[in-house]
């Protein structure tokens, strides 16, 4: 699940040391916290602010889908609403397309809002007076688009999604999962690029939410989105994300793949975290095996050429299918046809177990 | 000076600005005067000049529409008997005072129900306002009324447009201000304009709530028909006020039975007007 390739595109959100201060007095409060190293609970004491967001950046980058993870109460919705200044920064910027939305006027921020960035809500916000066609146009009808056009590309999201026989039913007649399709065709109606996902399969049940989690995935690929989910689901993150970020108490502790994140944790928070998730989807082969000649040394006898072959981002799934079902115990590792390293069953062990640090030393 | 002196005074100054103001605003007066008359007397024209049965078929179609065959069928029926019991011209009186009272009360209540439901330091200003309107005796106000209106119609509409008003202005802004906040946060996100907030989200959700406040409106005019006939407003006000008089008991009980027969019909079809809010489940 994990593509490398969505890491060098071109930057469509840019936060720079984002605050977000609740409360009466948030610029001395602010400044307390920058220039004096105020904690949390000094701001709550000495001037009664709550510290929603601090000090974050993160880039969301053309055609990737960057989660956000945290548990209730870290910040990650207030940060979510920061991005489309649905909450305004207390102190920072936020960069979308190359223009900061934090000093735009009204008007050009609606704009913004309608043209270029969808969102999707945990409570779906369907108006209930309201068919479902009408309510996936609804985007468009603010922009003040014609009935006919507005139909017909409400419809075509509305395809997408898989609800096209839905169109004359009001939300109350659908399910919950059909619900959230229809708030996903709502933001993709409009077309935007930047899709903001506000946990939006947390009220789900667990069967429906692994569908629309692979179906948001897919269509997003397959439409050229870009997406920024927030969720409070490690596996949900681990299962969409191309990349992810870690936040807790208003903060981001690690921003990666779900498997530099596995396998190197920033700190104890995170290797709690990630301690239970099942590494045999997301370890692959490059980040367990050892250079050949460490092989050669200690195995003198054996023949490289009669291992069983993998690419490098075969995950250790595949590689267990490849060790047990031949008599060699390693696989050598292929990048392009190019022999870069071997796995042994040592290697293929550590990588599945959850303390990684002992992996870093035996490869 | 004694407290009794202080009261006197206040009295006296009441009496003089009435005065005051019943000599030097007089053109002002006039001109409310002739403009309600006015207004109940279209209103009047529309309910009195048809044949009762086209009235009578009319409620009864609009019932069945509204509400229900049932219902439109005993909503002709109910204005027949008011016709069957020769109270027609009376009846159709009453309506069309209760009818006017509460369009000129919407005319100025629903533009401030709305600007209190966005500001709520109006609100909370207009709140003791509403107050004082809902729980003086309605007699207070036909006083000064009849000084400056004249014994008449216009004064029994302007006490009905008072009591009409208060709940118009209290439901009116609790539906504009509860508008569920993932719904405002919607609209934000989508990019609407703030006329747009309002049209397209905000109205939508008010709407059971207005309507209700515009029933109440109605059913506390209606509580107004006999304190309106003492003014000379005419209509089975009038009726049962003389037959209270004469202690005639029958014809008082007749036209109480008019009453209660136009305040169920147009209470029913108005509450059938508050759209069905279709809930998420």
């Amino acid at each position: 699940m994990i593509h490398s390739s969505a890491l060098g595109g071109e930057i469509l959100i840019d936060c720079q040391s984002l605050w977000k201060i609740f409360g009466h007095n948030t610029r001395a409060a602010l400044e307390a916290v920058t220039r004096r190293g105020a904690t949390k609970a000094d701001v709550l004491r000495d001037f009664n602010c709550v510290v929603g967001v601090s000090d974050v950046s993160l880039q969301l980058r053309r055609g990737e889908i960057f989660c956000i993870m945290g548990l209730s109460g870290s910040g990650k919705s207030t940060l979510i609403r920061l991005l489309n200044r649905l909450i305004d920064p207390s102190d920072g910027r936020v960069i979308v397309k190359g223009q900061d939305i934090s000093t735009m006027d009204a008007a050009r921020l609606r704009q913004v809002r309608a043209r270029d960035i969808g969102m999707v809500f945990q409570s779906v916000a369907l108006l209930p007076n309201r068919t479902v066609l009408e309510n996936t146009g609804f985007g468009l009808e603010v922009q003040g688009i014609g009935k006919a056009e507005r139909d017909r590309a409400a419809l075509a999201a509305l395809e997408k999604v898989g609800l096209s026989q839905w169109t004359d039913r009001y939300p109350s007649e659908l399910s919950g999962g059909m619900q959230q399709r229809v708030g996903l065709a709502r933001a993709l109606t409009s077309d935007p690029e930047i899709i903001l996902m506000d946990e939006p399969f947390s009220a789900l049940d667990p069967l429906i939410r692994r569908q629309l989690q692979d179906e948001f995935r897919q269509l997003t690929k397959q439409l050229g989105k870009s997406a920024v989910f927030i969720t409070h689901d490690l596996d949900e993150a681990i299962r969409i994300g191309d990349r992810i970020a870690i936040m807790t108490d208003g903060a981001i502790i690690q921003t990666g793949t779900a498997e530099e994140i596995i396998l190197n944790p920033a700190d104890q928070y995170v290797a709690d975290f990630v301690a239970g998730i099942s590494r045999l989807h997301l370890v692959k082969a490059h980040s367990v095996m050892i250079p050949v000649q460490d092989y050669l040394r200690t195995h003198p006898a054996s023949e490289i050429s009669a291992l069983p072959h993998a690419s490098a981002d075969a995950d250790m799934e595949a590689l267990i299918g490849l060790i047990s079902s031949g008599d060699r115990d390693a696989v050598a590792v292929q990048d392009g046809g190019r022999l870069t390293g071997i796995v042994t069953i040592r290697n293929l062990l550590l990588g599945l177990s959850d303390k990684p640090g002992r992996l870093e030393r035996v490869a | 000076m004694a407290l009794s002196d202080h009261i006197q005074t206040f009295d006296y100054a009441v009496d003089d600005a009435l005065f005051w103001v019943s000599d030097n605003a007089a053109f002002l007066f006039d001109g409310i005067r002739a403009g309600l008359d006015g207004f109940y007397g279209l209103v009047l024209a529309i309910f009195i000049l048809p044949p009762f049965w086209v009235v009578a078929l009319a409620a009864g179609l609009i019932g069945w529409r509204a509400v229900g065959p049932r219902f439109g069928a005993l909503a002709a029926l109910g204005l027949a008997a008011c016709w069957l019991m020769g109270l027609w011209a009376e009846s159709m009186d009453t309506l069309a005072l209760v009818v006017s009272a509460t369009l000129v009360a919407l005319a100025i209540a629903l533009p401030l129900g709305v600007i209190a439901g966005y500001l709520p330091s109006l609100d909370r200003a207009f709140e003791p306002m509403l107050d004082l309107f809902q729980t003086l005796p309605p007699y207070i106000y036909l006083l000064p009324a009849i000084a400056l209106l004249g014994y008449g119609s216009a004064t029994a509409l302007t006490a009905t447009v008072i009591v009409a008003i208060p709940p118009v202005i209290r439901l009116t802004s609790l539906g504009i201000r509860r508008t569920p906040r993932e719904f405002l946060e919607l609209g934000q996100a989508t990019g609407v304009t703030g006329w747009q907030m309002f049209r397209k989200i905000r109205l939508p959700f008010a709407l059971p709530s207005i309507m209700a406040g515009i029933n109440q409106g109605l059913m506390m005019a209606f509580g107004m028909v006999v304190i309106a006939g003492i003014v000379g407003a005419g209509g089975l006000g009038k009726t049962i006020y003389d037959a209270m008089r004469t202690l005639n008991i029958a014809t008082s009980i007749d036209a109480a039975i008019a009453i209660v027969i136009l305040t169920m019909v147009l209470d029913r079809i108005t509450q059938a007007f508050a759209p069905q809010r279709r809930e998420t489940p």
